[in-house]
């Protein structure tokens, strides 16, 4: 079925189909579609992708019955069960949710000027059918755990989900995809983090091998705030982790990493975008990737600094491990620089394991296998041990020993 | 072919034998624009037997579907292909200023800076010089010593008259007249370029060059080189000049075809130094060009250093495909960019064969208002075992009005290949401004030292008697750009 049959006729489940302004917004959108005016070769949301079954999909969604559930059983902590991309209002003097309006959407679409030509962000701009906001108030210290849970097969959810973090707030998120069933994801984040407030954003995702899952994240930090993520990929689905972070005023951070665990036939793209756009920001991203099985990889990392962004610090790092033949893994560090006061770097490795660190290992008494998995497991270590959360930790390394039950 | 493009063309070659070619060349010159009649009259003027007016057309055929491609980080006007005369070389004499005098005296400046003798500055300026010229006469003796090791070092022209085997064979072998639309449109139009072949086991004594050459001065805007080093040879190759060219032409495609066969070694070095255009950006070369180099043969190599200073806008990615088993690429570059100019340059390192290495330096200096890029991509394909990849690109900011880019793809296939990239951006290091500056060296003298410094794992690289006036280049185009 073509997008705009698709569209026509699921428009009773899409939000916002009655606001004009968003109807033309939509229809430019589907026209970018429909006309094929997609650069296929040089769209990095394009690499590695069967446009066509993204884009010839059966469209289903399900208001889910059960509200999700919100627990605020310790002090200052709050978990959320959040169904089919769905939650239900709450307030308090520290957090407010709601469901996303109009206003939300349009600031997104609007001033969307660097995802213009993900076409992902553009699908779910399109067919928009869940999502919530969470503002955390003035100087509070949370902690927010979500699950994300889908409650039926075949269900195409695309979700959009606003942040805001005000001024002097700190948050501490931990999101959880761990879906079972035939389902596939779209979802956008927006984040705000207004002046020195704080985020910590993890995110586990850990689909079975029928669930897609596609990403996206944009967060813009003003004066003092820093925005960290670390996503951890387990899946043996498709997942794709896009990550844009603006730094729009002086002495911001944006720290972007990941790590992600392939193998049989899985596909991950990735990618990562720091924007400076003001003076004595910071920025790192690092990405690491262990591909087994006929698994494909792509990461994308770009680093764009605007003239008026001296004394920028930006980092890069991707290192990949190939463990099998088949594997393959692509990688695309890019560096955008327009002012002369910076330090800038990027370095990227892809190659096998060390045969000296094996041979080294081998001939203390170890197995080929044992010794492999703990080469594997020390080149994530300094990502795994910087998790001070220790229930987080403790789930990753569970994950990390299945995956590599599996190395051979 | 109808009956009155035929006669035509016949008339053409009528007027070839009786007017001779050289004087009268200004009558002869096709319209603007480009046609298969203009094709055709360069095939002819160049008395080139059919297959290769075949060849041509076939490529021109591709080039008219295809667009150019997108990929650079340049910004310049469409260019009008129409607008083009695509056979111009040799320029008529009347043209040609009669003595030093009448050139631009910044061009005689930058030439006494080179430290470049009063002869050559003559030829380099394009004056008319008379026929019993020093450089030639040392060209025609190394021709016969070339001669007698059994080396072919000729103008393209002249190889497809004199050797079409090894053309037939070799020619679009490696950059296939389909690639882009730069490639399409040089195996269309070419008009001159070099033509080395090194038979087996024969270790060149001497650096080529196309200085050397008695037609270097015929080199037009669509220059085709192929070399070819069969089993066990060597041999260096310069291309290029120090000194600056002033040209008239606005577009430059050149395509270089480089093939070395088992053990053989390829040796290319580019100085660039085409005129960039004035402070405000306005005129200045275009420059597309293709090179590519293929390691057929095991054991084989091909290195390519570069040094780019001139040109408005520079396009050029040299490349090697790695096919042989245990081939060696290697790529050396320093790009510096003033003023308005834009630069994408990269390299392309496929690697196919097992155990092949690859290493690429460049380094990048903007200044100005220009638009620095490195672009390059290493691919590991699913037979390279053991295939290794070093990366380093470093690039330097002068000023904050330029921007310098970087933009590598790395694409790995085989779990056995180790690839390794690093890459950094910074300004001139304050602390070595300030100790240059203490030891009493001006402003310019000490950024000019620090950049000679930076590229100095480049330059080091080039033969002996390019490196000292490559040296000195990179100190000109630096000038009047700093403090």
């Amino acid at each position: 079925m073509n997008i705009q049959d698709n569209y026509l006729k699921n428009k009773k489940n899409i939000f916002f189909s009655e606001n004009k302004d968003i109807q033309t917004y939509r229809e430019k959108l589907i026209n970018i579609f429909e006309n094929d005016r997609l650069d296929k070769k040089n769209n990095e949301s394009l690499k590695n992708i069967n446009l066509k079954n993204f884009i010839d999909f059966k469209y289903k969604y399900l208001i889910p019955e059960e509200t999700s559930v919100i627990n605020n059983n310790q002090e200052n902590s709050y978990s959320i069960v959040s169904v089919n991309g769905q939650c239900s209002s709450f307030k308090d003097d520290k957090i407010e949710i709601t469901t996303i309006v109009d206003e939300d959407y349009n600031d997104f679409s609007k001033n969307n000027t660097i995802e213009k030509n993900d076409h992902f962000v553009n699908l779910n701009s399109l067919f928009l059918n869940s999502g919530f906001k969470i503002v955390i108030k003035k100087n509070n210290n949370i902690k927010i755990k979500i699950s994300n849970i889908i409650t039926d097969d075949n269900l195409t959810i695309f979700q959009k989900n606003n942040y805001i973090c005000e001024e002097g707030s700190s948050l501490n998120l931990i999101e959880e995809y761990e879906n079972k069933n035939n389902s596939s994801s779209n979802i956008l984040n927006v984040i705000k983090l207004q002046k020195n407030s704080q985020l910590n954003h993890f995110l586990i995702q850990d689909n079975s091998p029928n669930h897609n899952l596609i990403i996206t994240t944009h967060s813009s930090c003003k004066k003092d705030s820093t925005y960290t993520q670390k996503v951890y990929n387990f899946s043996e689905g498709y997942v794709r982790n896009f990550h844009y972070s603006e730094l729009i005023e002086a002495n911001s951070e944006a720290d972007l990493q990941g790590i992600f665990f392939l193998k049989d036939n899985n596909t991950s793209n990735n990618k990562t975008f720091v924007r400076h756009l003001a003076e004595d920001c910071k920025s790192n991203q690092v990405y690491k990737g262990i591909l087994n099985g006929r698994s494909k990889a792509t990461y994308f990392s770009n680093t764009h600094v605007d003239q008026v962004a001296q004394k920028t610090e930006g980092y890069q790092l991707s290192k990949g491990i190939l463990l099998s033949d088949n594997a393959s893994y692509f990688s695309k560090p890019e560096l955008k620089i327009y002012a002369d006061d910076v330090k800038c770097s990027h370095g990227s490795t892809i190659g096998p394991i060390d045969e000296n660190a094996i041979f080294y290992l081998r001939s203390r008494g170890m197995s080929k296998i044992a010794a492999t998995k703990i080469l594997i497991s020390s080149f994530i270590n300094e990502e795994l041990s910087s998790i001070d959360n220790e229930q987080m930790s403790e789930i990753i390394q569970k994950k990390l020993v299945r995956y590599l039950s599996n190395v051979k | 072919m109808n009956s009155e493009t035929l006669n035509t063309l016949d008339n053409y070659s009528k007027n070839k034998y009786k007017y001779g070619f050289v004087t009268d060349i200004d009558n002869e010159k096709p319209k603007k624009g480009l046609n298969e009649d203009t094709i055709k009259f360069i095939s002819l003027k160049k008395n080139e037997p059919d297959w290769m007016l075949e060849w041509r057309l076939k490529a021109f055929s591709k080039w008219k579907k295809m667009k150019e491609p997108k990929w650079a980080n340049l910004n310049f006007p469409k260019i009008d292909y129409q607008d083009i005369y695509y056979y111009s070389a040799p320029k008529g004499f009347e043209k040609k200023p009669k003595d030093l005098s009448e050139v631009d005296p910044k061009l005689i400046e930058t030439y006494n800076k080179l430290g470049i003798p009063l002869e050559e500055q003559k030829v380099l300026a394009g004056v008319a010089v008379d026929v019993v010229f020093d450089s030639v006469s040392v060209a025609t003796t190394y021709k016969g010593e070339l001669e007698k090791l059994g080396i072919i070092f000729c103008s393209i022209g002249e190889a497809i008259q004199k050797h079409p085997n090894l053309i037939r064979k070799y020619l679009g072998s490696v950059i296939p007249s389909g690639d882009h639309s730069f490639s399409a449109l040089n195996s269309a139009v070419f008009t001159d370029g070099s033509f080395v072949y090194i038979p087996e086991g024969v270790n060149c004594p001497m650096e080529l060059s196309t200085y050397f050459r008695i037609n270097a001065e015929n080199t037009g805007q669509f220059e085709r080189t192929l070399i070819i080093a069969d089993k066990g040879s060597y041999v260096s190759y310069l291309e290029g000049c120090t000194a600056p060219k002033r040209d008239d032409n606005q577009l430059h495609a050149a395509n270089v075809e480089l093939i070395a066969l088992d053990d053989a070694e390829i040796k290319y070095s580019t100085v660039q130094n085409w005129y960039p255009g004035d402070e405000d950006g306005k005129g200045g070369i275009y420059n597309f060009v293709t090179k590519r180099g293929l390691c057929a043969g095991k054991n084989s190599k091909i290195s390519w250093t570069q040094v780019e200073t001139g040109s408005a806008i520079t396009w050029k990615y040299p490349s090697c495909i790695l096919k042989g088993d245990n081939s060696i690429g290697e790529f050396y570059s320093v790009a510096i960019t003033n003023n308005f100019q834009q630069a994408d340059t990269g390299t392309k390192m496929t690697h196919i064969g097992k155990n092949t290495k690859s290493k690429i330096i460049s380094k990048g200096i903007s200044l100005g208002k220009s638009q620095n890029t490195y672009r390059g991509e290493v691919s590991f394909l699913r037979k390279a075992d053991k295939a290794r990849n070093y990366t380093q690109c470093d690039s330097l900011l002068v000023g904050n009005k330029c921007g310098a880019h970087t933009v590598p793809y790395i694409d790995s296939k085989n779990n056995t290949a180790v690839i390794e990239h690093e890459a950094s951006t910074s300004k001139i290091n304050e602390d070595q401004l300030y100790y240059c500056r203490q030891r009493g060296l001006s402003h310019e003298e000490a950024v000019s030292l620090i950049v000679n410094g930076f590229c100095k794992q480049v330059l080091q690289e080039l033969p002996m008697e390019f490196a000292v006036e490559a040296q000195k280049l990179v100190s000109i185009s630096l000038e009047g750009s700093v403090g």
